[in-house]
């Protein structure tokens, strides 16, 4: 994927005034492959709507989703899933793991599907951020911070051209958060992908080629 | 990388509603398990009852003679060609041949191997109600050799009675190699030899059958009689317990063969018997499979937070549905194949201890009890498939 457009984008729930002066809503935004975009958002701003939108999951919007020219609303269910397994990979806000399975099985279930880091990448990871320990441990039973960890290994142990984080550190403490920046930066370019980062306010560690304001 | 089951099979709630498993597969086994013995003992009736009573195309044939009674007797009590015409003419009678016997004295021996000899009658019957039919079965004047079909019964008694007599008993098989001597009596006494053989041997005339060219030509030589009036006469009937028949015969007074009338209504109640088996069994079939489903749709209901999941996180609905389907395949093939197994052994033990390893009947399964197993292992598996698709592409 050599790049991916937001075009006029406006959700269909999203009151009139905050589409009217943000960088994103009912702009025509060209991200081009490789680059790092930072997108700086307050609660209630339609961030993960967005977030949503761009990963095919809503479609509650008018204007488009483009990648490559071809519009995510269009995508057979098929076309999703085979783009979700080797395209774009996501940390959602609400991390989304299975609570009754441990640690391992959430990673494992990704890197299965379509492998691109080694199961001896994957542990250094998870050695990494410091959730080696809770990997046969239930998902439900880690702390908020080690299931965000999970979250975030979870999605890169998939091959991608586009990496969306919905506000992933929300509940790391500083050195995670340098970590796993650190991390996240290095496996986006060993895939030379382009880098989508949504927060609340800017993050450190992170050099974003851009930044846009929702 | 392909999706194995085990990859996924932690993600879905299978161990719910076991009971409901278990039931739906043994429902499954029972049902295959009745269809199969069903189908099969559909086969066997047919088999064997074939051998027996031999409905053509789905037809009886019944000798008829005129019932002797206290006042007929002494008067002739044969059929007449108006007789046989008139029987012909009813709609419930298909066809109907007069069966023509001997009008002069015939007598039988087997030789020196078989120390053997009887006055005998001889009958003859048109070709098409012969039950077996050798192309051998001919005559030509002048010709030396007569073949001969011989009645089973006849056989049966013959060889019930053989032993007593120092005689060796025959098979079905060997008595076509016995040379028969036929001697036939003119009205002066002069005698004729023919060999005879026997070529077939009937279950539906009780007779000793020459062909009708032969005994024209004897009773018109020996006999000096032609057109002989028939004692019996035979019919081709689609239904021998049809009301028109029966009240017809009681009309005309003409008896019938009760044992092949009451033979194709015990074979007609067995056939019935079977079918109703059959339909009971699709319908437990049925049933279980729809357990099943009621199964599989709980499992998929339970996991369908999981299975969402997992399709946003990549897993194509179409893999992850004939993932989860093939599953079920090696299960569908045990209790297929399970079934199959114990249906043909109920039928070698039919074969062997209930019907002593009748050579009319194979000790192995008929062919199209293996289809009908094949057919429903296609059917519950693209039940399955289908069943779990729909389930699966509705949480998308």
């Amino acid at each position: 994927m050599e790049s991916f457009v937001l075009k006029n984008i406006i959700p269909d729930f999203l009151e009139t005034e905050k589409v009217i002066g943000s960088e994103i809503w009912n702009q025509d935004i060209l991200i081009s492959k490789g680059q790092k975009i930072q997108v700086i958002a307050p609660s209630g701003s339609g961030k993960t709507s967005l977030v949503h939108f761009i990963y095919g999951l809503r479609k509650d919007y008018n204007g488009q989703v483009l990648f490559d020219g071809n519009d995510v609303k269009s995508f057979s269910a098929e076309k999703l899933s085979g783009f979700r397994r080797s395209f774009m990979s996501i940390v959602f806000q609400d991390l989304r793991l299975f609570p009754e399975q441990t640690a391992r099985q959430n990673i494992e279930v990704k890197r299965l599907l379509e492998p691109f880091a080694s199961s001896e990448r994957m542990e250094y990871m998870t050695a990494l951020l410091g959730i080696q320990s809770k990997l046969d441990q239930p998902a439900k039973l880690c702390s908020y911070g080690e299931q965000q960890r999970i979250a975030i290994v979870r999605a890169l142990q998939q091959p991608f051209d586009l990496l969306v984080l919905d506000e992933p550190f929300s509940h790391l403490d500083e050195s995670n958060r340098e970590k796993a920046m650190l991390l996240i930066q290095e496996e986006v370019a060993a895939r030379n992908a382009t880098m989508l980062l949504v927060d609340l306010k800017p993050i450190e560690y992170f050099n974003a080629d851009r930044i846009l304001h929702l | 990388m392909a999706v194995a089951f085990n990859h996924i099979s932690v993600f879905l709630n299978t161990g719910q509603n076991k009971v409901s498993r278990a039931f739906g597969f043994i429902g499954l086994g029972i049902g295959v398990l009745l269809l199969l013995c069903s189908v099969q003992m559909y086969i066997n009736i047919n088999q064997l009852i074939r051998d027996r009573d031999t409905p053509k195309n789905g037809y009886d044939f019944i000798s008829l003679t005129k019932s002797v009674t206290n006042e007929n007797m002494g008067s002739d009590t044969r059929f007449t060609t108006a007789d046989v015409e008139e029987i012909k003419s009813k709609s419930f009678i298909k066809d109907a041949a007069p069966l023509v016997s001997n009008q002069f004295r015939a007598k039988a021996s087997a030789g020196s191997i078989i120390p053997f000899s009887t006055d005998l009658f001889l009958e003859s019957i048109n070709d098409k109600f012969l039950d077996t039919l050798p192309t051998t079965f001919n005559w030509k004047p002048g010709q030396a050799d007569v073949p001969i079909i011989f009645s089973a019964d006849f056989l049966e008694m013959y060889n019930v009675f053989a032993p007593a007599q120092g005689l060796p008993q025959l098979s079905e098989a060997s008595i076509g190699a016995v040379n028969i001597i036929l001697e036939c009596y003119g009205s002066l006494g002069q005698k004729t030899s023919y060999q005879g053989h026997i070529v077939a041997v009937s279950d539906r005339i009780n007779s000793v059958l020459v062909p009708e060219e032969f005994l024209r030509w004897a009773n018109k030589n020996f006999g000096n009689i032609e057109n002989v009036p028939a004692s019996r006469v035979y019919i081709k009937t689609a239904d021998a317990n049809g009301a028109g028949l029966q009240s017809f015969l009681q009309q005309k007074n003409y008896h019938v063969n009760k044992d092949k009338v009451k033979f194709g209504r015990v074979k007609q109640i067995l056939q019935g018997i079977v079918s109703a088996l059959g339909g009971f069994s699709v319908l437990v079939i049925l049933l279980a499979l729809m357990l099943f489903s009621f199964y599989l749709q709980l499992m998929i209901a339970k996991s369908k937070d999981n299975l969402r999941l997992l399709m946003t996180l990549g897993y194509s609905p179409s893999v992850l549905s004939s993932t989860v389907a093939k599953k079920w395949i090696p299960v569908y093939a045990i209790i297929i194949g399970s079934a199959l197994l114990l249906a043909q052994l109920l039928h070698f033990i039919f074969q062997q201890f209930y019907i002593n390893g009748r050579e009319m009947l194979s000790p192995f399964l008929h062919p199209i009890s293996l289809l009908v197993a094949v057919i429903l292992m296609i059917l519950c598996v693209a039940i399955n498939d289908r069943l779990i698709k729909k389930l699966l592409f509705s949480l998308v």
